[in-house]
């Protein structure tokens, strides 16, 4: 009696906390299609905000600017965090904890701090105007910490005698990651990736400190924010959720239907 | 020995503070099958990867079929090995694990296809090529292993606790299965376990490790039967332990005083009268009977084996001992009984060691 | 192995030189620059303390730092109190949709804050869902949602809970559930059962959460400048307009590093109060060897 009390309260919960999450991402998909934004009720559909926002060749631009950004950053974060998480989990050395914390330091650090530091510290010591490419280094920083932290809780769950394995039986260090390793871990890899490129995409305050002029859709839809209603905007809003959500989805079925497998043990 | 094709001289391995082998020597010959045991932490381990390769040792010497290995790694030695745990790649098929250290040779599609064949035959797999690890039960698991092992035809194999995470059962059939492989392929197999059932089962010759150290190396039935080490006698079947101080030696046999009982073994490691030692006798070793012997006592318990019983006997002086012997209807709990042991069956050593 | 070592660095190198370089290297030159001055949108190197003289002086930076640090605390409590009852049942009861049902509570965070807010925005807004609803129906309208401190945490709830069930999550992942069972046959109560058991054992997930939660909830400022309305300005907001039209960048630093201490600040403290790790269920995976 009393247990089920106790999960029922959870569940509760569970749906609360799913439905304080998803209105307003619902709500704003529904208000991006209908003609105005204020109490659309009745519905009165329509795609014009879609159509307005594919012709406002400012969104373009930050689009563009955006996918820069997520894909470098998504490389580079990807890149750095699979080689320490690999080298952490697979060589247990001393000195390996410290290193852990370096790159998840960036999560206990408030991107506003990430962002004004290195705006000042391009500019006033290293004279270097802001650009995509400052922008993607800074994002880089913090999207690290969590491509670290996805690959960090799966690659934790490899066997790395498989690679001990694979050398006995002839495979040099190269074709043992080529053969072994990497068909393994490349759905982490890939999850890494997918992770620090969303964040990068979306990131408002580190690229805007590094970017000045340079729009990007975040800054976009920053300066737009400012400016009250835009459905134009709430367009765009629902189209990334949406782009999200798909990834996401797309990643969970591979995973799901056994395209990509997850476990590492036979 | 002229055939020898592993040799390891004076290899030792320190990781920081631990010593995981100290000056080990071995020589393992063509068609043997050897067994390196011991208690977990004894180094057997490490032993098996520098020979693979996985780990150096710090100095010594290893040569594989007349060439060093000592610091060559572990994808240009040829070996063949069999893992704990199987360690079967959980993304290829077994056909393709088995066939993976052919790839790493290059070798033709034809020349696999036919070492596929013929391995598949030699462990029984026949059917389940196609097949992922995660659709074999443990004992397919454990034949792809050995499989994948031999499929090169190595020059040698090893294999680290392969039956570790099977069934008793299981573990009985591949026991023999594995005897049988070595001795039609006419390889060395230097196995590892702390199993000494296993040991015993399947080698000719075994090492007995401890602490690093190599203990014994010998014949299974001369360390069995004639212990030179004190670890030895009291690690290899299960012997009973009396501790006492020598009363005399004569030539090879000690008598000591057990309680006020004088029992006698083997003097080993330089015992002379008025040392403290403690002696093992191994349970099958001793006799026991109702009529005459030279300890009386009484049948405490009798734990009933099927093809044998141990029978728990509390002697007169109050200590007590087990006799592993063929179950006999007179021998039940409570009954008088007598033992006795021949001296060469009782193994003596320095107390305290 | 001597090559483990080289293996190792080889693989770290190159990300642990990047963060040093981008990530470290920019924070301590901001403590650097904290003790210059500012004139006319350029930054000189006399070294001085005036502006931690006047973070120090001035009330209102005080007040906003105050008001900063409280409202971190409420966020950071009720997103506990909130993300437990959830992260449990998902580790606990999710089954094979454990999965899924942790994607959905962290999806939302990976379209970024700005849309996030637009969205809380047209929920909370005076024009928003809510008071349009209300006031649609005959009813009075919550101005307590409008603009306001109230919005801005729920504004900031909504941004971080994310985190906080994610970092609950992982901790109970190697918590054994087994444990309950044994607390109850030996007579405690369920609620008694967590907080004897449950609670301690997973002491590190909830100090991780409420440290994911507070360190940028204290420094956040988007969601005050488009949820709290003219009078709900935050420490961060005041730090983002040193950046923007006044230009004052050394203020902006030293305000910087404050925050940047009083997160550090917090990390310890929270770190201290997690205790032997041993006891607090953290576990500490083993691989080879």
């Amino acid at each position: 009696m009393f247990r089920n009390l106790s999960i029922t309260l959870q569940i509760v919960m569970l749906v609360a906390l799913y439905i304080f999450l998803y209105m307003p991402i619902l709500y704003i998909v529904y208000v991006s299609m209908q003609t105005t934004a204020i109490w659309p009720f009745p519905p009165d559909f329509t795609g014009e905000h879609y159509v307005n926002l594919w012709h406002a060749t400012d969104y373009h631009t930050g689009f563009r600017n955006s996918l820069i950004i997520g894909i470098g950053t998504g490389m580079i974060s990807s890149v750095i965090a699979t080689m320490a998480v690999i080298g952490i989990l697979k060589y247990r050395v001393k000195g390996s904890k410290l290193i852990a914390g370096l790159f998840l330091s960036p999560l206990f650090i408030a991107h506003i701090l990430i962002g004004i530091s290195s705006l000042m510290f391009n500019k006033t010591l290293l004279g270097l105007p802001g650009n995509l490419f400052s922008a993607i280094i800074a994002n880089a920083t913090y999207a690290t910490a969590f491509a670290f932290l996805v690959l960090l809780a799966q690659l934790a769950r490899y066997d790395w005698r498989l690679d001990e394995a694979a050398m006995v039986f002839g495979a040099t260090p190269r074709r043992t990651f080529r053969e072994i390793t990497l068909p393994l871990v490349w759905p982490a890899i890939f999850g890494a990736f997918i992770v620090s490129f969303l964040l990068a995409f979306n990131n408002l305050e580190i690229s805007f400190y590094n970017l000045g002029a340079t729009p990007t859709l975040p800054t976009l839809a920053w300066g737009s924010l400012r400016h009250g209603i835009s459905q134009e905007l709430y367009a765009l809003a629902a189209l990334i959720n949406a782009a999200v959500f798909s990834f996401l989805g797309l990643l969970y079925i591979l995973i799901r239907s056994g395209v990509i497998r997850m476990d590492f043990k036979d | 020995m002229s055939d020898t094709v592993l040799t390891l001289e004076h290899v030792s391995k320190n990781f920081g503070a631990i010593t995981a082998a100290d000056d080990i020597n071995i020589e393992v010959g063509q068609t043997e099958f050897f067994a390196l045991l011991g208690p977990s932490g004894s180094g057997k381990t490490t032993m098996l990867r520098m020979i693979a390769g996985l780990e150096t040792p710090d100095t010594g010497r290893i040569v594989i079929g007349g060439t060093d290995v000592t610091r060559l790694p572990p994808y240009k030695r040829g070996i063949g090995m069999v893992f704990q745990d199987f360690l079967l790649f959980p993304h290829k098929t077994v056909a393709e694990n088995i066939t993976f250290p052919l790839k790493m040779q290059r070798s033709s599609d034809t020349e696999k296809a036919e070492h596929l064949q013929w391995v598949v035959n030699l462990v029984h797999l026949e059917g389940l090529e196609d097949r992922y690890p995660h659709q074999l039960s443990g004992g397919q698991k454990q034949r792809v292993a050995l499989a994948r092992g031999l499929v090169s035809r190595p020059s040698l194999l090893l294999l680290d606790e392969p039956l570790a995470n099977l069934d008793r059962e299981l573990r009985k059939e591949m026991e023999v299965e594995i005897r049988r492989f070595q001795l039609e392929l006419g390889i060395p197999f230097v196995y590892v376990t702390h199993n000494q059932e296993e040991a015993l089962t399947m080698s000719d010759r075994m090492a007995i490790m401890r602490d690093g150290k190599m203990e014994q190396v010998g014949e299974k039935f001369s360390l069995y039967h004639n212990p030179t080490s004190q670890f030895v006698a009291s690690f290899l079947g299960s012997p009973n332990v009396f501790s006492g101080r020598v009363s005399a030696v004569d030539g090879e046999i000690a008598t000591l005083d057990w309680h006020g009982h004088a029992i006698q073994a083997r003097a080993h490691g330089g015992l002379k009268p008025g040392d403290a030692a403690t002696c093992y006798v191994k349970s099958e070793k001793i006799a026991i009977e109702t009529d005459a012997g030279e300890m009386s006592g009484e049948i405490r318990d009798v734990i009933f084996k099927g093809q044998y019983a141990d029978f728990l006997v509390l002697l007169d002086n109050g200590e007590e001992v087990t006799v592993s012997s063929s179950h006999r209807g007179q021998l039940v709990k409570g009954a008088k009984t007598h033992i006795i042991w021949k001296p060469e069956n009782a193994d003596g050593f320095p107390a305290g060691e | 192995m001597k090559n483990n070592r080289l293996f190792f660095w080889v693989l770290t190198g190159p990300g642990t030189a990047f963060l040093l370089l981008f990530l470290i290297l920019p924070l301590m030159s901001i403590v650097v620059f904290s003790f210059w001055r500012t004139e006319s949108y350029h930054l000189y190197a006399d070294w001085n303390l005036d502006n931690y003289r006047v973070l120090a002086t001035n009330p209102s930076y005080v007040t906003f730092l105050l008001r900063s640090l409280f409202m971190a605390s409420v966020v950071s409590f009720v997103s506990l109190v909130v993300a437990w009852p959830v992260a449990f049942f998902i580790t606990r009861y999710g089954g094979q949709f454990k999965i899924i049902l942790l994607l959905l509570t962290s999806t939302p965070f990976l379209t970024g804050e700005i849309l996030r807010v637009t969205a809380m925005q047209q929920i909370l807004g005076p024009i928003g869902l809510i008071n349009m609803a209300l006031t649609t129906f005959g009813f009075d309208p919550v101005t307590a949602l409008m603009y306001s401190k109230t919005a801005t945490a729920i504004g900031l709830i909504y941004l971080w809970l994310p985190f906080m069930v994610l970092a609950i999550h992982l901790s109970l992942l190697n918590f054994d559930f087994e444990l309950l069972q044994v607390a109850k046959v030996n007579g405690a109560r369920p609620l008694r059962a967590f907080w004897e058991v449950t609670w301690p054992l997973n002491r590190a997930g909830s100090a991780i959460g409420v440290v994911l939660v507070f360190i940028p909830t204290l420094a956040s400022s988007i969601t005050s400048k488009f949820l709290g309305g003219p009078n709900g300005a935050l420490f961060g907001n005041i730090l983002a307009h040193q950046f923007g039209s006044t230009g004052t960048w050394a203020l902006g630093s030293a305000m910087g590093v404050v925050l940047f201490v009083i997160s550090l600040l917090v990390l310890y403290i929270v770190w201290k109060s997690i205790g032997d790790l041993n006891r607090s269920g953290i576990t500490i995976k083993g691989g080879a060897e």
